[in-house]
């Protein structure tokens, strides 16, 4: 088992957000700034990462017929746990991310992940799906909203770039916008590599 | 039959396990976040009525059932110990969702001394904008004793607040918040 590939997929060929397109949801809702963007990725990786050690560790003890009821609690109560302590230690991120933490429970990035991947596998490249699967989500969310906040706020990080911006990019059409862009972009330089490989 | 028993016993123990943890991690966290939220609270009251040297929640004397339900809570501000302010906190429906808010009114003038938007779910660059202080400065020193109207044109009148650009429902929410707060102080601390 090679563990850098392990880490390396999650970044590009399996990026959650850009080639598995999965996690939608949140990530097209919070990414309105790179700050929220910056939180919610790295709320997600110590989730995952969390979720990946208990599920990968108790893989032969979980009897098969009932493995997603048991997913769901141990990632319920990481996330629960998450929340509590970024409301105790982070309230200004707390409160930007909002409805946001609770629904990491759902997200399909991490279900999948204990699904496909930690339930299958010994610990070591549990570990390393988890922080590679992470580091990608985060990346991703990043790009999105990196865009986003400049062109829809004119500022980056809070710090004012533009005077001018359009609104519309921190609105969800904005979102969609953003995200089919990077997709386009992505295909198409994986088409151009593709075409170089086989010609 | 021994099978659905022995699998339920496992989701049992899985979810205790996972009820022990969150509450031993609650127990950590419950305190900071209880004296944060005071904190906060106290800073706030601050911001919407400076100068008090204590402030007390006195809703259960002042929140009737008659009053209206927007109401939240009544703070009465105490300086040596002689009621000088009231600040309120209103939740009126805004175009997303509740916005809470606290407007604060001085009981020597009767004038609105400061709103301030505590929590609110408006459109981000347009009604998100009603908690920055460009809009909630719009309603200092207004008098307590006409109702405060909405305008979209530049020239504002006496008791009359310019809307946020593109964000008159979001305006209107806040101006009712404040004349439900502005009525109860009327008729309860304005004799």
């Amino acid at each position: 088992m090679n563990l850098g590939k392990e880490f390396s997929k999650g970044i590009l060929s399996e990026n959650p957000l850009f080639r598995l397109t999965l996690g939608m949801c949140p990530s097209l809702a919070i990414t309105t700034s790179v700050f929220n963007g910056l939180g919610m990725g790295i709320a997600f990786t110590v989730v995952l990462l969390a979720s990946n050690i208990v599920i990968s560790l108790l893989r032969k003890v979980i009897p098969d017929s009932i493995r997603i009821p048991c997913y769901i609690v141990i990632i319920a109560t990481f996330v629960t746990m998450i929340e509590m302590i970024m409301h105790a230690f982070t309230p200004e991120l707390f409160e930007s991310l909002g409805i946001f933490i609770p629904l990491i429970v759902v997200n399909c990035i991490i279900l999948g992940r204990a699904e496909a991947f930690a339930n299958k596998n010994s610990l070591a490249p549990s570990i390393m799906d988890a922080l590679g699967m992470g580091l990608g989500y985060t990346l991703a969310l990043l790009v999105v909203s990196t865009f986003r906040e400049i062109l829809g706020a004119g500022t980056f990080l809070g710090y004012a770039i533009f005077g001018q911006s359009a609104l519309i990019m921190i609105l969800p059409p904005g979102a969609f916008i953003t995200l089919g862009c990077v997709l386009a972009f992505l295909n198409k330089i994986q088409n151009r590599t593709k075409h170089s490989v086989n010609s | 039959m021994r099978k659905v028993l022995k699998l339920s016993l496992f989701l049992l123990i899985v979810a205790s396990i996972a009820g022990f943890s969150i509450s031993y991690v609650n127990g950590i966290t419950d305190p900071l976040i209880e004296q944060q939220n005071a904190e906060k609270k106290q800073s706030s009251f601050n911001d919407v009525y400076p100068g008090a040297d204590d402030v007390k929640d006195e809703s259960k004397k002042y929140i009737t059932n008659d009053s209206d339900e927007v109401v939240k809570e009544v703070n009465i501000a105490y300086k040596s110990n002689i009621p000088v302010g009231v600040i309120y906190t209103v939740k009126p429906n805004g175009y997303n969702g509740k916005i809470e808010m606290l407007v604060g009114f001085d009981i020597n003038s009767k004038k609105i001394t400061a709103i301030k938007i505590l929590s609110q779910s408006e459109t981000p660059g347009l009604g998100a904008n009603s908690k920055e202080s460009f809009f909630s400065d719009r309603f200092k020193g207004l008098n307590a004793e006409s109702s405060i109207e909405i305008v979209k044109k530049e020239s504002v009148q006496d008791n009359e607040v310019l809307a946020i650009t593109a964000a008159t429902i979001t305006s209107k929410a806040v101006a009712s918040g404040v004349n439900v707060a502005r009525q109860h102080f009327i008729s309860n601390f304005a004799k």
